[in-house]
């Protein structure tokens, strides 16, 4: 049972005899491969642990106020291309649809009306997280795709609410690519961000791991060491290996243990170093469970309260063939943080392709910006305190994208002021990984006339004159 | 399973351990906790106290101006206010810890906060006078000082003073309504020292706290000085010179809305403000600061042009004369220039510092990756 399933789903197509196979036939035994019945119990885990990570996170986000500081204080929110429409609530509204979010979450735990709380989980938290680019976070977007995924996933097939309800509903196998997606999804994440990482700031400066080392000397016994350079490049060589190479480890049955115990210490490593990633360290250790064999997660069911042994034979089958949908979906994962190949330029400055491709914790990035709102009578310098919270100023002034969208929503207000057509300029100065701060963005552009767009930012000043 | 368990439990056994075998100082150590300690035993905490026994001086000549309300004892009470804010002015990066809980900034010299410059009606507030709330105050004889609302900031600390003691015809204001209106004023030095003396109180106690705390975090000493000093310069850039000059309303001048307009030494204000942010990014020029932490962090470049351009703001504003509210129209280039380089070393500030010192320049917490 063990080593069947660890075959099927550890990528183990590479391991099928391929002497005397055409390519359709081993096309078609791959496929079989991942329809192939595996232990529901991963799965089961899975549910239960990313609702509960989720329903914490989630009060812990409310608790810190942040629903009314993020979502219902500021007037101006920066959307993202194409999902303008999605605007914030009111200030009930937000917190009755976080309480909603919460309550889904609960259920998907729970495994009752798992369907449902599935998919109100997943549209609650992608809506609020549509809401403003600025709060964006690569965590954030893996908790949106694995919700995405959790509307498709048999997961409340057995240990469940739904099942203790409907008994004929419960099953012991489902197919193996519903637990092999999640793997593939975790994998995405790590070597994504594995790759990221090689770049010559990162291996050959350890930056900016060099600028935050030396901020967390009041760590007992580590913290003496943090003004010490080679500890800023063993934490980015070290970082760059873990994330590039322990998805394999994880998918091996015999490293697995350990694996895992460095997942465990690498993230609550990152916790303690870095508190401000908040939820991330626990996600992905608690994410990483899904690598853990169906033998494995049997045996860790047994300590559950009301676990039921006995087997159903019947395996869960899906009505619909999914296999162009998955195909869809896979394709879009490793295509997505791919785009920032398209655009020339340095990538973290003009962070063209820089969202949706796990660069996590990659770069020390600051700036200041100041606009000018013009027109032939007028020239009048912006407050940004007036329109944006700190924390949006923040991130607006070293994204050019949210430079532009800001600077449109100022033309906009000027124009109710009384200025005719305005125009707006900014002086933007930005530094990245510790170097000096420098001119971002060609200051003599009159940026309300510039559109939002995929193409290139020629009004970005490139990064090397 | 319990091979798991087993492993997990050894590995985070050696991951605790392995790190504890050689202890011991590094080369380019730099020590937080002695420039923390500089900062607490020769800024802050004389600072604050300094500013104690100023108002002490204040409410003296402030009691003798009452009694007898003349030119004579109201020229040795502008000596003593004045002193007392230049003053106030050298502990502007302190505001956190007991003067964050006392609210100090909003209580004692409201600037208009930085998010909100003008009214509905489209005027400057910055540093306003209430003079309607003030007067309104004093002939109804009810008012709480400790109300939180833009009305009750802009009617007392040193702005409400300063209108009371200087303003047009303050010596004969006194002849009417004469016990009202004394006590008003009883009542704004009394609020103003108490405030004071409960922030000289609470560095009792904060100051083992402040000193232990080497984090850099949203809310640390650390964190928070460099906040200050970014926050700072923006009410140096915003309320004190570029909202007076026009910058955010095309040119028109608000004159009387510069700090300390009936004073009329908002230039010297200003440039002690500066001076004391300069002492506080040079840990005061003797003891440690946060200059020595960047020449520690390899970023001497950085400091020294940091260091510089505090020189040259000073410089540049010490060239406008005083009266502000004059020079505003009549020195436009001074004022342009002095501007101009108040805007670099705000971005040195805010970008730079805070990138090479790993400080969140955000007055609110937030998750990140």
């Amino acid at each position: 049972m063990e080593t069947k399933e660890d075959q099927i789903s550890s990528g183990a197509a590479l391991q099928l005899p391929v002497s005397h196979r055409s390519l359709a036939k081993r096309v078609t035994a791959l496929l079989a491969s991942f329809r192939q019945p595996v232990s529901i119990a991963p799965l089961i885990t899975f549910r239960i642990v990313f609702g509960l990570l989720m329903f914490l996170s989630l009060i812990r986000f409310w608790y810190r106020g942040w629903i009314t500081s993020v979502y219902v204080t500021p007037d101006f929110h920066f959307t993202y291309i194409g999902f303008e429409w999605v605007q914030p609530l009111g200030n009930l509204s937000m917190h009755l649809l976080f309480l909603t979010i919460i309550i889904a979450a609960l259920l998907i735990t729970l495994g009752l009306f798992y369907r449902l709380a599935a998919i109100l989980f997943f549209i609650g938290f992608t809506y609020v997280e549509l809401l403003d680019v600025t709060t964006y976070l690569n965590h954030y977007y893996f908790i949106s795709l694995v919700a995405f995924l959790m509307i498709w996933l048999p997961a409340n097939r057995d240990y469940s609410l739904d099942v203790l309800i409907k008994p004929e509903k419960r099953r012991k196998q489902v197919p193996a690519w519903t637990i092999g997606i999640l793997r593939f999804q975790m994998a995405v994440v790590y070597i994504f961000a594995g790759l990221a990482k090689l770049n010559p700031d990162w291996l050959l400066d350890a930056q900016p791991m060099r600028t935050w080392l030396p901020a967390k000397t009041h760590l007992p016994i580590v913290g003496a060491y943090m003004y010490e350079t080679w500890v800023a490049y063993l934490f980015s060589w070290f970082g760059a290996v873990y994330d590039l190479f322990i998805v394999f480890f994880l998918l091996n049955r015999k490293t697995r243990p350990y694996a895992y115990a460095v997942v465990v210490i690498f993230h609550i490593a990152t916790a303690i170093f870095f508190p401000g990633i908040g939820m991330f360290p626990y996600v992905m250790i608690s994410c990483s469970l899904i690598f853990f064999s169906g033998a494995f997660h049997e045996k860790l069911q047994r300590f559950f309260p009301f676990y039921d042994h006995s087997f159903n034979d019947a395996a869960y089958r899906f009505k619909y063939n999914l296999s162009i949908v998955v195909g869809i979906y896979v394709f879009l994962q490793l295509v997505i943080p791919l785009r920032f190949l398209l655009y020339p330029g340095h990538l973290f400055w003009h962070e063209e392709g820089y969202r949706f491709s796990w660069r996590v914790m990659l770069m020390e990035k600051a700036g200041s910006a100041y606009f000018t709102v013009k027109d032939k009578d007028h020239s009048i310098e912006v407050n940004n305190a007036e329109f944006l919270t700190p924390l949006q100023e923040k991130m607006m002034c070293t994204q050019p994208d949210l430079i532009l969208k800001y600077a449109h929503h100022l033309a906009k207000v000027f124009e109710t002021r009384g200025l005719v057509n305005p125009e707006v300029y900014g002086e933007v100065y930005v530094s990245l990984n510790g170097e000096r701060s420098r001119l971002f963005i060609d200051s003599t552009i009159n940026l309300a006339e510039t559109p939002v767009s995929w193409k290139h930012y020629n009004w970005v000043l490139p990064y090397r004159n | 399973m319990k091979r798991i368990i087993f492993v997990l439990a050894v590995t985070v056994f050696c991951a605790c351990s392995k790190s504890s075998d050689s202890g011991g100082e590094t080369p380019d150590a730099f020590d937080k906790t002695a420039m923390l300690t500089n900062y607490a035993d020769n800024l802050i905490i004389p600072g604050y106290t300094a500013l104690q026994q100023k108002l002490q001086v204040l409410q003296t000549a402030s009691d003798a101006f009452l009694a007898a309300p003349t030119l004579v004892t109201q020229a040795a009470l502008k000596t003593a206010y004045v002193d007392a804010q230049l003053q106030y002015e050298r502990i502007t990066s302190f505001h956190f810890g007991p003067a964050e809980n006392a609210l100090l900034d909003i209580f004692a010299n409201f600037s208009g906060s930085l998010d909100y410059n003008f009214n509905t009606a489209g005027q400057l507030t910055g540093f306003s006078i209430d003079s309607v709330s003030i007067e309104n105050n004093i002939s109804t004889g009810t008012y709480n000082l400790t109300t939180m609302t833009r009305a009750s900031f802009y009617s007392q600390g040193f702005p409400a003073l300063n209108y009371l003691y200087f303003g047009p015809n303050a010596i004969a204001k006194f002849g009417t309504n004469t016990a009202a209106r004394v006590k008003y004023v009883k009542d704004l030095v009394t609020r103003l020292k108490n405030l004071v003396d409960g922030i000289v109180t609470g560095w009792g106690t904060y100051r083992t706290e402040f000193i232990a705390n080497t984090k850099t975090n949203v809310g640390s000493p650390i964190g928070n000085m460099v906040n200050q000093m970014a926050y700072q310069m923006d009410l140096l850039k915003g309320p004190r010179i570029g909202w007076p000059f026009g910058k955010q309303s095309n040119g028109t001048v608000f004159a009387t809305k510069v700090e300390a307009y009936f004073t009329g030494n908002s230039v010297a204000l200003a440039v002690e403000n500066i001076n004391a942010l300069k002492k506080t990014y040079n840990g005061g020029g003797n003891g440690k600061g946060l200059s020595d932490y960047l020449v520690a962090l390899n970023k001497t470049t950085l400091n020294n042009d940091v260091l510089a351009q505090f020189d040259l703001v000073s410089t540049k504003l010490s060239a406008i004369p005083d009266p502000l509210s004059t020079s505003l129209t009549t020195q436009t280039a001074a004022v342009e220039a002095a501007y101009k380089e108040i805007q670099k070393l705000l971005t040195l500030l805010k970008t730079d510092v805070a990138s090479a010192t790993a400080v969140q320049i955000t007055f609110v917490d937030n998750d990140g990756d």
